[in-house]
């Protein structure tokens, strides 16, 4: 197989960014960002798997290649960098530093789409690094004091990271006596190598305690970026322990407990953490956090039992599917409702975000639902011991989920995002659409793109609806709480009584019109009857109709009364007989 | 077996005879003085590009003329020599393209070049030398070459500078001497060879042969800025840009590391000295001076300080890669060799741009120098980021052939030490790159608009080393890198 595909691409976006740099081709390459991943796309969808190319003479020895389980991870995010990369050109057209956001997009861009291809552990630590290095920029993008902090934050984990990941490769490598990846998956890594794969990959993955960089670089990024850093390069991380951890081959008990312990723990600090936010795409963020945790509690379990890995694999990689999209249209969206200058508009953004909100929440027969019941279904090989504990941790994480959704869309209102300068809303409206249905229809694409691995998906059950609604319930709550408390509890009782009031008042007012109607009609019948009767002389008629009713009755009851005494002298003769 | 015997000698000899025409020809003939430099830069590369193919070929040069009675003087080229002198022939060509443009109305330029080009000479020498004896004549010629190359500038700084270098040195020199000296008595040669010469010695007399590395290493340790003896590096880097990038990227520092290869491959032999048990306190020294250095850079806010102490660091890789004994730390030392070179060499020639084209000097000044002078930053961002140990850059190779060594030689305290060597690098260099590039240029500061006007003779070269730094790494599994020479010199040293 030849290398030319695989150098397309992920040396489209390279070379965008180097004509980025020549100031006469800049207004073309702006057009051509949103199409810099259609080579990756492409490759994954069309060529014929698996597919291997290598170049002996590059670096180490370059090996680049295409299986089942990356393939599905360049579609998605390839997808998602093509709608950031859409959006990105509307929201930078008047920034003052759109050129350098457009060079490290793009380096970034070829970072991440480079390592989902390659094969060997020198080149994915080069595509990794040039991901994460570039990315500093995006974050320091606008050079306010918080993104300047948020900025140095990133780079101190990155740098963490990359160290780990040198050390944790070096070691590998050493042992397998290879730098292929397949062959440190092959390989019984000693592990102190594999904890510091954890590590270097945690970082990315935000898994807790190495997330703190993420949600302050998620929330100063500008959002096109934040789009593809918690939709795209975040899962780097889970691909990473995917490609290179030998799961499903060896069993690290203690690896996998501690990476599941920090995963439950993740997904529910995360929301605590996340709700204290006044800023909707650190939220966000804290949510991608969350989600993560779910994800470090699949590799767990995959790591304590490699028995139940082919089963969990499949999920992971759909739950990696939903949440880039998910988590892409709600960052886009974010864009979009800053964008938005009226009412009518930011509400019917809202109601758009609802959707992705949704789907990320777990709403029945949504991606995340699916995801979810199948990971617990797929859990169900592994430890028998943590099994109800994560099924426990799964369901309510959608309560959680659904709580920082509900803190996200009530932020949007309070803390409306702004935006460095006016910005086209058709542009930046379009992407969001486009990925809150892709968003909405992952379900029913899944099959067709991931064929053989979607079948643990389509097995599984629906989920329940209650954690949504519990996560519903206890936000609404949750926010009639916070406005009691804001406003007083007195004012609060008098606000909650005052539609009764008004009702009161309404009625009041209504009964007080009627009486009104029915006094005036009480003084207008007579009259009106009079008047009538007047005309119709019925006065008269009636007193003469009383006169002989009366006369009538009175002759009736005399000739009854005389009929009733018999007369003496007239014996034996009847009073019928009377006149 | 050779068709061309003296061509080592023709080697040395283009840079050697050059130097004194340099010196005789008026200041006025610029336009000469420039094609002389040039051409003979560009008919040693030749030359060298011709040896290399030879000695890839399997074919060994040797040259010996008796000085005294079991005295030689000796030329050799073997696979590590043309290691060394490709690389000082391709820095050569470059930083005498450089120097010409950085020096183009100075004064005393018959001077600088003349000297410059002895210098160039004496380093050819040392890779070339076949013993000891003749290494010590061209170290000690080098010593004295650069020694006006130092005091260039001639004000006070430069002059107490070079009081200091030549004080280090000359110092150094004459241990080299004493060194000498007691291997001709205990081993009765000099001679490099493969495998060592001191076999015998170290069975019979291990504390003789104990002191005798101890003195030959200190000796050396000096030039290669080994701690304690590397204060003289960051004062010495008074000097004019070109030399400063000469010095760290080829001239002295490498003859010092050099010197240590020779010594511990080819005068102990690397399974003799790992016998004799020194090797293991050599890679000791070798890694304080890697976290030293590097600590020491840290708070330096002149930028050719902090690139100073950054070549202490980073030269002590090649040391510690040879101590490690494992043929793969040693490709990485080999290999850092050059990648050292490449890089350090890329940032002095920035560094001069900087101080050139727009009065930077100083790590505080750089807000928004990436806007200003693209080029050189980017030169300096590759060289930076290749230092950290980013792939595809030449410094990554190194480092993985260093950890892999380690790992093979049963030391895992070596990953530890890459890892702090390049948090440590990070701290230094990252900085330097985000004020380069993302921050605004103050209004009134050094960096402030008009655009500098530096020639294409200084904004060429940075550019062409960092290209290399790229090409290093990128290509390192292709014939004739530098990564690819190493595996062949290894295989020769332990005789594999």
């Amino acid at each position: 197989m030849s290398l030319f595909p695989f150098l397309t691409a992920f040396g489209l976006p390279m070379v965008l960014a180097l004509s980025l740099t020549v100031p006469q081709g800049r207004a073309l390459v702006w057009r051509m960002i949103p199409f810099a991943p259609l080579p990756a796309l492409a490759l994954a969808l069309l060529a014929e798997l698996p597919l291997n190319a290598q170049a002996d003479w590059l670096i180490l020895g370059l090996h680049l290649g295409l299986n089942d389980v990356s393939r599905l991870f360049v579609i998605f995010t390839g997808l998602l960098w093509c709608a950031a990369g859409a959006s990105a050109r509307h929201w930078m057209r008047d920034d003052p530093r759109a050129t350098s956001f457009g060079v490290m997009f793009l380096l970034a861009q070829t970072g991440n789409l480079g390592l989902l291809l390659a094969q060997d552990a020198l080149s994915f630590y080069a595509f990794f690094a040039l991901m994460s290095f570039a990315s500093y920029g995006l974050v320091l993008h606008n050079r306010e004091a918080q993104a300047q902090g948020a900025a140095r934050l990133y780079i101190s984990f990155v740098i963490l990271g990359e160290l780990a990941l040198f050390a944790g490769l070096a070691l590998g490598a050493a042992q397998a006596g290879s730098f292929l990846l397949a062959d440190l998956r092959g390989t019984e890594l000693p592990d102190m190598a594999v904890s510091l794969l954890i590590v270097g990959f945690g970082v990315k993955l935000g898994i807790m305690p190495l997330h703190f960089w993420l949600p302050p670089a998620h929330g100063a990024a500008p959002v096109p970026a934040s789009a593809v850093l918690s939709g795209a390069m975040i899962k780097a991380g889970l691909f990473g322990m995917m490609a290179v951890l030998p799961l499903g081959n060896v069993a690290y008990a203690d690896h996998g407990t501690v990476l599941m312990a920090a995963g439950m723990v993740t997904i529910f600090a995360a929301l605590l953490l996340g709700v204290q936010q006044s800023n909707p795409k650190a939220t966000l963020g804290y949510s991608s956090v969350s989600q993560m945790g779910i994800m470090a509690l699949g590799l767990g379990a995959g790591l304590m039992v490699p028995a139940a890995w082919a089963a969990i694999l499949p999920v992971l990689v759909f739950l990696a599917a939903h949440h880039a999209l998910a988590k892409g249209a709600l960052f886009l969206g974010t864009g979009a409702f800053a964008a938005q200058s009226g009412f009518a508009g930011k509400l019917a953004v809202t109601l758009a975000l609802l959707l992705p909100a949704c789907v990320l929440a777990g709403v029945p027969a949504s991606s995340g639902s699916l995801g979810k019941e199948a990971l617990k279904a797929a859990l169900a090989a592994g430890s028998s011991v943590w099994l109800p504990w994560l099924r426990v941790a799964l369901t309510l994480s959608g309560v959680a989920t659904t709580l920082l959704m509900a803190r996200y869309v009530a932020l949007l209102w309070l803390h409306p995002p702004k935006t460095p300068h006016p910005i086209t809303p058709e542009g930046v409206l379009l992407p969001f659409l486009a990925l809150a249905a892709a968003s909405l229809g992952l379900p029913l694409v899944w099959p067709l793109l991931a064929q053989t691995l979607a079948s643990p998906i389509l097995e599984g059950a629906s989920g329940a609806f209650w954690p949504v609604a519990l996560g519903g319930a206890l936000a609404s709550g949750v926010a009639v709480y916070a406005y009691a408390q804001r406003i007083g509890p007195a004012l609060f009782v008098s606000h909650l009584t005052a539609p009764f009031r008004a009702f009161g008042a309404r009625v009041g007012s209504i009964m007080t019109a009627r009486r009104r109607a029915a006094r005036r009609l009480g003084h207008a019948v007579p009259k009106a009857l009079g008047s009538t009767a007047t005309s119709w002389r019925l006065g008269q008629t009636a007193i003469a109709g009383l006169i002989a009713l009366t006369l009538t009755v009175e002759m009736r009851a005399s000739l009854h009364l005389e009929a009733a005494i018999p007369p003496a002298p007239q014996q034996g003769q009847p009073s019928s007989q009377a006149p | 077996m050779t068709d061309a015997p003296l061509l080592p000698l023709f080697i040395l000899l283009t840079s050697l005879l050059a130097s004194p025409v340099l010196f005789a020809l008026p200041e006025r003939a610029a336009r000469l003085r420039t094609a002389i430099n040039l051409g003979m830069a560009g008919v040693k590369l030749a030359l060298v590009a011709w040896l290399s193919l030879k000695v890839a070929q399997g074919v060994i040069y040797d040259l010996r003329f008796e000085v005294l009675p079991g005295l030689e003087f000796k030329l050799q080229a073997d696979p590590l020599a043309i290691l060394f002198i490709a690389l000082s022939a391709v820095l050569w060509l470059i930083t005498t393209v450089y120097s010409v443009g950085y020096l183009e109305h100075g004064p005393h330029r018959a001077r600088f070049f003349g000297f410059f080009s002895l210098c160039v000479a004496a380093t050819v020498g040392i890779a070339m030398s076949g013993n000891l004896f003749t290494f010590l004549l061209f170290y000690e010629l080098l010593t004295l070459a650069t020694y006006p190359l130092v005091i260039h500038r001639g004000n006070a700084e430069a002059l107490r500078a070079g009081r200091i270098y030549l004080i280090y040195t000359l110092a150094g020199g004459l241990v080299l001497l004493l060194g000498t000296l007691g291997l001709w008595v205990l081993a009765g040669t000099t001679d490099f060879v493969p495998g060592g010469v001191l076999a015998d010695v170290v069975a019979q007399n291990p504390r003789a042969a104990q002191a005798l590395f101890v003195v030959l290493i200190g000796a050396l340790g000096v030039k290669a800025a080994l701690v304690p003896f590397h204060a003289w590096l960051p004062i010495a880097m008074v000097a004019p840009a070109p030399v400063s990038a000469l010095l760290h990227a080829v001239a002295v520092v490498k003859a010092g590391a050099f010197g240590i290869m020779r010594v511990v491959y080819e005068v102990f032999g690397i399974e003799t000295a790992q016998a004799l048990g020194v090797t293991a306190p050599l890679a000791m020294l070798a890694a304080v001076t890697i976290l030293y250095g590097s600590l020491r850079a840290i708070t330096q806010d002149d930028i050719k300080k902090r690139l100073a102490y950054s070549t202490v660091s980073q030269v002590s890789y090649i040391t510690l890669g040879v101590a490690l004994a494992s043929p793969i730390a040693a490709v990485g030392a080999l290999a850092h060799l050059i990648h050292q070179g490449l890089m350090k060499i890329t940032m002095f020639m920035a560094a001069g741009n900087l101080a050139e084209g727009l009065g930077v000097k100083r790590v505080s000044q750089m807000d928004g120098v990436g806007r200003a002078m693209p080029g050189t930053m980017l030169a300096f961002t590759l060289a930076a980021l290749a230092m950290i140990g980013l792939p595809p850059l030449a410094g990554f190779v190194s480092k993985w052939y260093l950890a892999q060594g380690g790992l093979a030689a049963g030391q895992a305290w070596v990953i530890a030490l890459l890892l702090g060597s390049s948090l440590l690098n990070a701290i230094y260099f990252l900085p330097m790159l985000h004020r380069a590039w993302f921050r605004d240029a103050a209004p009134e500061g050094a960096g402030a608009p008009g655009r500098p006007r530096i020639g294409w003779m200084l904004a060429a070269p940075p550019v062409t080393t960092a290209v290399l730094v790229l090409v290093a790494g990128g290509f390192a599994n292709a014939p004739f890198s530098p990564l690819e020479w190493t595996r062949f010199i290894v295989a020769i040293e332990y005789q594999e």
